[in-house]
């Protein structure tokens, strides 16, 4: 892995800072940096009765994880 | 010198003496913002997977205890159901300081046609189960006169309902 990939993956010091002190801005760019991670935990999959695999995205899962994330982004301390 | 640098990590692993300091899940001091991107990246994550499994004990809690309307048994369904009496004005009757409240509409349409005191006796006995010595000590009648008006009454009865019946 070099350098600057592990680079694009992270976001950087200055938006964590400005996200933790609560800004509208910097949340929104974690969220959308978190986007696609929240969107495949929102998966559910289940088995019917058939028993056929039946896996969906849960709208009110993806909805409370943004709504933690963001209460959670908020707590965090930036040493 | 050798010897006192030899620490052992966890699990009997050697560690190098660089590392020795911080040894692995010590809270970790952030040493630069790359660490920062770091730890706040592995904490979003968390607080985000801990989430989901909240999310999912309380599904799975909420199923174990839950039951859909449409899986209730009848019998539970009714005792949230109630039904408004009209019209009692005309299917009740008052007899001796009691309210009787007669169901069936045709049987009370009868009985309100009744002459009084032939309405009282039928009320009383059949409806406050009460024996025909009582019957008669409460109205100051002989006995034998409550069961004779009784017996009449019923057959006038079942002709006023019998003829309801045959006009339907």
């Amino acid at each position: 892995m070099n350098s600057k990939q592990n680079y694009s993956r992270l976001l950087p010091y200055s938006v964590i800072q400005a996200a933790a002190a609560g800004e509208a801005v910097a949340v929104n760019v974690v969220l959308e940096h978190y986007k696609g991670y929240i969107a495949k935990l929102s998966l559910v999959g289940g088995k019917d009765p058939d028993g056929n695999t039946r896996v969906y995205a849960d709208d009110e899962l993806r909805r409370r994880l943004e709504t933690k994330l963001i209460c959670k982004i908020l707590t965090f301390r930036v040493e | 010198m050798g010897v006192a640098h030899r620490i052992s990590g966890e699990r009997g692993r050697k560690v190098s003496p660089a590392f020795a300091v911080a040894k692995g899940g010590e809270k970790m001091k952030p040493q630069s913002h790359d660490d920062v991107s770091r730890i706040f990246d592995a904490f979003c994550k968390k607080v985000l997977r801990n989430e989901v499994r909240d999310y999912l004990d309380e599904m799975n809690r909420k199923n174990n205890r839950e039951i859909p309307f449409s899986a209730l048994p009848v019998e539970a369904m009714e005792q949230f159901s109630s039904y408004d009496r009209y019209f009692t004005e005309e299917r009740t009757f008052r007899i001796l300081g009691c309210t009787v409240y007669v169901d069936d509409a045709d049987l009370a349409e009868a009985i309100a046609a009744l002459p009084k005191d032939k309405q009282d006796i039928i009320l009383l006995f059949y409806f406050l189960e009460m024996s025909d010595y009582e019957i008669a000590k409460r109205l100051n009648i002989l006995r034998r006169s409550v069961t004779y008006r009784r017996n009449s009454t019923l057959k006038l009865l079942k002709e006023l309902i019998g003829g309801n019946a045959d006009e339907q």
